[in-house]
């Protein structure tokens, strides 16, 4: 909504400018700053406090957890669950495979989701109104039902039980939001912007590359990290459609702590807390591109 | 007008709906299994392969054993399995994969009504001919063989049968001045009001799926039908509204009442509750031998230190509740002849010894009573005792998901006893009729 | 696009015009084609294969079925379960909306701004959404434990004890209990669209406000506020769809209990369809859930929609 701002908007377009640095001088000098911190830190203990168990679990053996309870202090330390837990969860394998899943399929479907949208947001594409129906579609339909149709189909494709095959199904459930959230984002890059390139004698694809994907770099990055957590996590799929223990992921070989009877609560603790490192990694990472750092922010009039 | 859900079937439709990029689109890998139903196709395939839902250590047991027979009968089996989550996921899975053409040649399941649906989808290959061939009525249990028999076919084979009882923590049975193990309903009564007066829980059990306080309903079921009345209300030969089933369903509100189950039990999880009695914070559990590696063993406690007993009925015979696990061949299978083969090597006494199955349905294949010194004397003593399938898998799902509504309006006092088996009586007639 | 003539030019320049007023045309079709492909293959063809079964009385196993026309649809308004759930979907919808979108605008107008040690704060509050399932429902489930639990340990710590109760083991409590690790895992969504729309706001606007004296009140409602919008409606949208859809959490930590307490549409049509062996009828429902939810997304793809209308 490019004319929404009721105070008086911009007569001619700036520059797109460097944003400064996290802290953007437009306020004058932070006093309460650390007052808020310091409620924020306590509020943001709080919030963490749940996670304490799941740590106190992985750093305990499995006999003292058994003997004394999960919400007991542990009696006995260890960190041999985090060995143990490696080769229980079959990581060595189960890493490689979410790994190539991620690298692979994240910023593809993060690219072609950015594609489609930029079709809907700018380049009126024809029924647009109608395949944002259909992309709404996709957000809302339980994907439990579609599982015997996408194992059928992956069959006769020759796909199951394959890493690679998995990349299709996952693109397909991950455009929905991504492209909605795209579009979005894109529809409020002025046009004018637009237009001036078109001047310059630019065609889309240039446009696209050098202008729009350039200034909608939060919208980027939120979108690849949802995207990453949301393919590192993913359950269903890859349990119906991969069997050999080879081609599990993370969260299948998650299982195997899981016995008929009983849990092997520790080491799922554990294996818990060495699957999440490289999404917290990620995300620490990519969270600066999100705020200040090298974004090009446009100006909005 | 039936629709037939083959293969080709559901090509056709693609083919009609979708633009011909999709159908072109056969890529490389495993050849197609033969589409529509029933049969094989050319000669039979010596590549097998087993799925289970085995875990850890009994996994890879499974796997050496498995190996060995490769080795002696030629063939190459390949292992699955999915651990976990009992019986929710892995049903699910395997489903699927009978779905899509790609089922496994031999699985595991359990017996009763969750093993059922895969036999009357006939999914499941009809194995009276090797049972006749391989002399399992001999070898196997024969209630457990009843387990895995489905509406007169025997689909599937058994190799556990595992009888639930009460196992007790002797430290606080003692404390509680408790000095025998209860034979009689009205002593497990006694048992526990002495245990709660010493300042315990009697019993361990959550709710959170329904099948775990269940356990305690169907012991109070069978003690006030007894045994004859008990099957037929299974089966939904006789009504349960009758005081029968209202004086369990009286006593199961007062275990609540009374405080001998906790507070709040219906939402705990059995896999937090059961290992409660070893941790000092129950009396005893309703449990089968399991219990002895699971939770105590692996709680570095000594067998010595805890106790099993059957749950007294009154009646005889005195019957325990249980459940049976074995395996079935898919109808579709490449090679049923050597599948079947499989499966009788793995229900050799032998190895079902190298494999530490703790309740093995063989005979002659009991659990070391230097290992396993609980699980031993249960094999000797009860588990010699008739038992009765456990609720849940004698229902299909859904019946048993509308006792469990039944089971937690009960025990939080919504309705009455009287109501309560009036709406059991409505559940199991609508299925029965069904 | 139109070819350039020299004759005529007056004519064609306006026949030119309107082809291009038309729409994109190829050029936006390159652009949309990979992701449409995709989509329509793995996504749309396999969802209307499944609504197909909604019409039948398909087992989900066997190989043949019945086709029995709208017979499934008649059947859930007479499914109490279904009542239930769709109460306890619509109670669950408002309240993981409100909350972590409430929560989540405020953290992220507080986390753009002056507190320090951001990086590490958005870390915290979004780290919750990162974990497994299997992890989230253990850990609350043993805090919500009456006997040994944290949360009832602590009410007891200060004097509240009376108020300790089997949260996860009664009608009346159960389906609030689920909602709380419900927002806890919700926040971080708004909070991170939230942050990113924040960096689209000229910040001009700001300091031109502030030099004519509005307060950080009035520039939030008069400034933020508006700016935001598009955000609001993609993050409402979105939570919404979200929230109605939920499964995952209900079913890992209550299991649809006690009884059906706690049962939503989600969970409910997965039991029909996978453990009842049911799937006609659990299809239904997961088309009656789809068709819920698109209804409800019509005003948003409308306001997007509408906008570029040449």
């Amino acid at each position: 909504m490019s004319s929404s701002a009721e105070v008086a908007p911009v007569g001619t377009l700036p520059d797109a400018h460097v944003a400064p640095t996290e802290e953007p001088s437009r306020e004058p000098k932070p006093k309460g700053g650390i007052g808020l911190t310091i409620i924020l830190a306590l509020v943001a203990l709080v919030w963490l406090s749940p996670l304490v168990l799941l740590v106190t679990t992985a750093l305990r053996p499995l006999s003292d957890f058994v003997a004394n309870g999960a919400l007991s202090w542990p009696q006995e330390w260890t960190l041999q669950n985090f060995a143990d837990a490696w080769g229980v969860g079959n990581f060595a394998t189960t890493y490689k495979n979410s790994m190539f899943l991620l690298i692979l399929k994240v910023p593809l479907g993060v690219l072609i989701s950015a594609m489609l949208a930029f079709a809907l947001a700018k380049l009126r594409l024809r029924f647009g109104t109608a395949i944002m129906f259909a992309v709404f579609l996709g957000l809302t339909i339980p994907i439990y039902i579609t599982i015997v149709p996408v194992f059928v189909l992956l069959r006769t494709m020759g796909a199951i039980d394959s890493v690679p095959g998995l990349v299709g199904p996952y693109l397909a459930f991950g455009i929905p939001f991504e492209v909605l959230v795209l579009q979005s984002f894109f529809r409020q890059l002025p046009d004018e912007l637009i237009e001036a390139a078109k001047m310059d004698g630019a065609g889309p694809w240039r446009i696209f590359f050098t202008l729009i994907l350039p200034l909608s770099t939060p919208a980027l990055v939120t979108v690849f990290i949802l995207d990453a957590v949301s393919t590192w996590n993913e359950f269903l799929f890859a349990l119906i459609l991969l069997s050999s223990d080879a081609h599990k992921t993370i969260p299948v070989g998650l299982l195997n702590f899981q016995g008929q009877f009983s849990n092997n609560n520790t080491g799922l603790a554990a294996g818990i807390l060495i699957a999440v490192v490289p999404i917290l990694i990620a995300y620490i990472f990519l969270q600066r591109w999100i705020v200040g750092g090298l974004t090009a922010g446009a100006t909005k009039g | 007008m039936t629709g037939t859900y083959t293969r080709r079937g559901f090509l056709g439709l693609s083919a009609a709906a979708v633009a011909a990029g999709l159908a072109a689109c056969t890529g490389g890998g495993t050849a197609p299994a033969p589409a529509g139903q029933g049969g094989t196709t050319g000669p039979a395939s010596n590549d097998l392969r087993w799925f289970d839902y085995e875990s850890g250590e009994s996994l890879e047991r499974l796997k050496e054993q498995i190996v060995k027979f490769d080795a002696q009968a030629g063939t190459t089996t390949t292992v699955d399995s999915l651990p976990g989550s009992g019986a929710a996921v892995y049903p699910d899975k395997l489903r699927t994969e009978l779905l899509g053409g790609k089922g496994p040649d031999v699985w595991r399941i359990w017996g009763g009504q969750i093993g059922a649906p895969f036999v009357k989808a006939k999914q499941a290959m009809d194995l009276t001919p090797y049972y006749q061939k391989f002399g399992w009525d001999s070898r196997i249990n024969t209630e457990a063989i009843e387990g895995m028999t489905f509406e007169g076919v025997k689909a599937g084979v058994p190799f556990t049968a595992r009888g639930i009882g009460a196992w007790y923590n002797k430290a606080l049975f003692e404390k509680a001045g408790i000095t025998a193990e209860p034979a009689s309903y009205a002593e497990l009564e006694e048992a526990n009001e002495k245990i709660l007066a010493a300042g315990t829980t009697p019993l361990g059990t959550g709710g959170k799926y329904g099948w775990h306080i269940m356990r305690l309903y169907e012991y109070l079921l069978e003690t006030s039908a007894g045994p004859e009345l008990h099957d037929k209300l299974l089966t939904g030969q006789e009504s349960w509204d009758r005081p029968e089933v209202v004086t369990a369903f009286t006593n199961f509100k007062k275990w609540q009442d009374k405080k001998w189950i906790a507070e709040g039990a219906l939402g705990l999880d059995p896999t937090d509750v059961e290992p409660q009695y070893v941790q000092g914070k129950n009396a005893y559990t309703i449990v089968g031998q399991w219990t002895e590696p699971e939770q105590i063993q692996t709680a570095k406690k000594d067998s010595a230190d805890f106790g099993v007993f059957q749950l007294p009925t009154g009646h005889t015979p005195q019957r325990h509740s249980g459940f049976v696990e074995g395996y079935m061949i898919n109808v579709k299978s490449g090679n049923p002849d050597k599948s079947a083969e499989l499966i009788d090597f793995i229900v050799q006494p032998e190895t079902q010894k190298a494999l530490k199955v703790g309740s093995s349905a063989v005979a002659g294949a009991e659990p070391d009573p230097k290992e396993s010194p609980l699980s031993y004397e249960w094999s000797q003593g009860p588990g010699k005792q008739p038992f009765y399938t456990i609720q849940d898998q004698a229902f299909p799902k859904k019946v048993a998901d509308q006792y469990f509504s039944i089971q937690s309006d009960l025990l939080q006092g919504k309705i009455t006893p009287e109501e309560a088996a009036k709406q059991m009586q409505a559940a199991v007639s609508a299925w029965a009729k069904g | 696009m139109g070819t350039a003539t020299l004759e005529a030019p007056a004519v064609d320049s306006a026949v030119v015009r309107r082809r291009r007023r038309r729409d994109g045309g190829l050029q936006a079709w390159l652009f949309a084609l990979p992701a449409l492909a995709v989509y329509v293959i793995f996504l749309v063809y396999p969802a209307l294969t499944s609504v197909w079964f909604s019409f039948t009385d398909w087992d989900g196993l066997s190989p043949t079925y019945n086709v029995v026309g709208l017979e499934n649809y008649i059947q859930m308004p007479k499914d109490p379960v279904v009542i239930q759930a769709m109460i306890n979907n619509i109670i669950w919808t408002v309240v993981t909306i409100f909350f972590p979108v409430v929560i989540g605008l405020a953290l992220a107008m507080l986390l753009n701004g002056k507190v320090r040690g951001k990086p590490v704060l958005r870390l915290i509050f979004y780290a919750p959404a990162v974990l497994p399932l299997v992890a989230i429902a253990s850990i609350w489930g043993w805090l919500y434990n009456p006997e040994y639990g944290a949360i009832n340990a602590f009410l007891r710590m200060i004097g509240l004890g009376s108020l300790a109760q089997p949260w996860l083991g009664q009608d009346s409590t159960a389906l609030a209990a689920v909602m709380v690790p419900g927002i806890w895992l919700r926040v971080g969504f708004p909070m991170l669209l939230y942050l990113a729309a924040l960096q689209g706001i000229n910040q001009e606007m700001y300091e031109a406000a502030t030099v004519d004296g509005a307060t950080k009140s009035q520039q939030f409602w008069h400034i933020t506020m508006p700016s935001l919008k598009p955000a609001h409606y993609i993050v409402l949208a979105l939570s919404l769809i979200d929230s109605f859809k939920v499964f995952d959490l209900i079913y890992a930590m209550t299991y649809g209990g006690p009884g059906t307490a706690t049962q939503v549409m989600g969970t409910w049509m997965y039991f029909n369809v996978f453990q009842y062996y049911q799937a006609g009828y659990g299809t239904a429902i997961a088309v009656v859930i789809t068709v819920i939810a698109i209804a409800v997304s019509i005003p948003y793809v409308r306001s997007q929609t509408k906008e570029h209308a040449v």
